[in-house]
C-alpha cells in the first residue's frame, strides 16, 4: 500500500478549504472500492487522501417538486433501498443493482463512480438516459454541468482540481415512462460491463414520444445512441425485424477497445444484439 | 508511516490502537491481532474471503482503511462463531465446503443475509452470497445447507 496524508473533513468547508490547499496533489476517497486497489498498486501518484465519509451534506437522497437530488457519497444499497427512487427512478435502482456484488454495493458510492469516469460505470447510462444534471461546488460557488458534457475520456472529466461533486439532479419519472437496463459481463456478480445499454422510454397510445438510448463500455465515454433515438421516434410500428436493423446502426455510434474482456469486433456485434433485445424489451411488451 | 488513534468495537470489545493510516482493517485484524478468520484471497474486493461485518453490513475488509472504521461496530467469524449459529450445523452437515477458503467470508454473508430475512427466496439467497467466491463445490452444496435451513426454520 503507498504511503499517504489522510484528511476526514467533518464538514462541506473543511473539504472545500483541502480541495483548494491541494489541487492536484490530492484524492478523494469516497466509498473506495476503486481507489483502494489502485492505491494497493501503488498507481495513486497524489499524496493527500480526503475522505469524504464524514460529510452529512454529501448523502441522501431527497424529494424536490419534480426532480430528485442524490448526495454523492449515497451507496448503491441505499440507491436500491431508496423508496423515492424505487418510485421516481427505477432505471438507476436496476442499473444499481448490476454494480459489483453486495459487499461492494454497502461500500460504493454513486459519486465515485460518476468521477471515476470509467466507460464501464453502471451507474452512468441511466443518468444519460435521465439527463442528469451534476452540480459541482468550489470555492467559487456552485456550477451545474449536464452529465452528456461531464466526461472526456476513460477515467478523465472536466472536473476542476478545487471542484467537489456536490449533488446528481435527475428528473421524476412519469406514469407512462419505461425503462430497461442490459448488461453483458462475464458473470451475473462482480463483472465489469463487457457492452452494457439503457434504454428509457415514453410512450403514448402505442406510439414513442421520447426515447433515451445510453451505451456503456463501447466508448471512451458513455455515449448517447440519438441516431437511433430519431429512427425509434419515426416507426409506425415496432416489426422485430425493423428493429433489429435499427439496432445494427449502433455500430455506427460506437468505438470501443480491445481489452482484456472483449475485442473491439466482439464488442461491436454484441451491442447490436444488446440493443435490440432491450428495444424489443421495451416497444413489445 | 503516520499513525493515527482508532477507536472502535470488535466481536463486542472496545480497542483503542494507534495505527498506520494505510493499513487495511484486514491487514490489521491479520497481522496485529491475529484474527486469522478473515482471508486474503484476491485483495481487490472480488473474492469475499475478507468479509466481515461493519454495523451490520458486509464488507470487504480489504478495502477497508483503517481510518475508516472511526467508532464502528466491526464484526468478524471470530465473533460469529463464538454466538454459534444454527446455519453452521446446517453447512457442515451438508458438507458445504472442501478447502475451506471461502468459508469465513459465506458464513458472515449467510449470517447477515438471515438477520434480515425472515423468508427469504433461493434468489435472494444466491444474490447474498454473489459476492463470495468459492473455487471448489460450484456452492451447490452451500446452497443446499441453506436451503434446508430456510425449510426447517421458518
Amino acid at each position: 500500500m503507498m504511503e499517504f496524508e489522510y484528511f476526514k473533513p467533518k464538514n462541506l468547508f473543511k473539504a472545500i478549504d483541502l480541495a483548494e490547499n491541494f489541487k492536484i496533489n490530492k484524492k478523494f476517497l469516497a466509498g473506495g472500492t476503486d481507489l483502494l486497489v489502485r492505491m494497493k498498486d501503488n498507481l495513486i501518484k497524489e499524496e493527500n487522501i480526503i475522505d469524504l465519509k464524514d460529510i452529512d451534506e454529501l448523502k441522501g437522497i431527497w424529494e424536490k417538486d419534480d426532480e430528485i437530488e442524490i448526495g454523492p457519497l449515497t451507496t448503491f444499497s441505499e440507491i436500491i433501498e431508496s423508496e423515492i427512487l424505487n418510485k421516481f427512478s427505477p432505471l438507476l435502482v436496476l442499473a444499481s443493482k448490476k454494480v459489483g456484488s453486495p459487499q461492494i454495493r454497502n461500500k460504493g458510492t454513486i459519486g465515485g463512480n460518476i468521477c471515476n469516469a470509467s466507460p464501464a460505470g453502471d451507474s452512468i447510462p441511466p443518468l444519460f438516459c435521465e439527463e442528469a444534471k451534476l452540480i459541482l461546488i468550489s470555492k467559487n460557488g456552485k456550477r451545474i454541468v449536464d452529465i452528456e458534457n461531464f466526461f472526456i475520456g476513460p477515467g478523465k472529466t472536466i472536473i476542476n482540481d478545487n471542484e467537489i461533486l456536490y449533488r446528481i439532479v435527475i428528473k421524476k419519472w412519469r406514469d407512462n415512462d419505461i425503462g430497461f437496463f442490459n448488461k453483458l459481463g462475464q458473470r451475473n456478480a462482480l463483472s465489469i460491463s463487457i457492452a452494457s445499454n439503457c434504454v428509457k422510454i415514453r410512450k403514448e397510445n402505442g406510439k414513442v414520444l421520447d426515447i433515451k438510448i445510453a451505451l456503456g463500455s463501447v466508448s471512451p465515454t458513455v455515449v448517447r445512441a440519438k441516431r437511433i433515438e430519431e429512427e425509434i421516434k419515426n416507426l409506425k410500428n415496432f416489426d422485430e425485424d425493423k428493429l433489429f436493423i435499427i439496432s445494427s446502426l449502433v455500430s455506427k455510434e460506437i468505438d470501443p477497445i480491445t481489452d482484456v474482456r472483449g475485442t473491439r469486433e466482439y464488442r461491436i456485434e454484441v451491442s447490436k444484439y444488446l440493443l435490440f433485445e432491450s428495444l424489443v424489451n421495451l416497444l413489445n411488451r | 508511516m503516520k499513525k493515527i488513534l482508532i477507536n472502535f468495537k470488535l466481536n463486542g470489545e472496545n480497542i483503542v490502537d494507534e495505527v498506520e493510516v494505510n493499513k487495511t482493517l484486514l491487514e490489521y485484524l491479520r497481522e496485529n491481532l491475529r484474527l486469522t478468520g478473515p482471508k486474503e484471497g484476491c485483495s481487490k474486493g472480488e473474492c469475499g474471503a475478507c468479509t466481515v461485518l461493519i454495523n451490520g453490513e458486509t464488507f470487504n475488509s480489504c478495502l477497508v482503511l483503517m481510518p475508516e472504521i472511526q467508532n464502528k461496530e466491526v464484526v468478524t467469524i471470530e465473533g460469529i462463531s463464538r454466538e454459534n449459529p444454527l446455519i453452521l450445523e446446517y453447512l457442515i452437515k451438508e458438507g458445504s465446503f472442501q478447502c475451506g477458503f471461502c468459508a469465513p467470508g459465506i458464513v458472515v454473508s449467510l449470517y447477515s443475509f438471515f438477520k434480515k430475512f425472515k423468508k427469504p427466496t433461493i434468489l435472494e439467497l444466491k444474490e447474498a452470497i454473489s459476492g463470495n467466491l468459492c473455487r471448489c463445490t460450484g456452492y451447490k452444496k452451500i446452497v443446499d445447507a441453506a436451503k434446508k435451513y430456510i425449510d426447517e426454520r421458518f
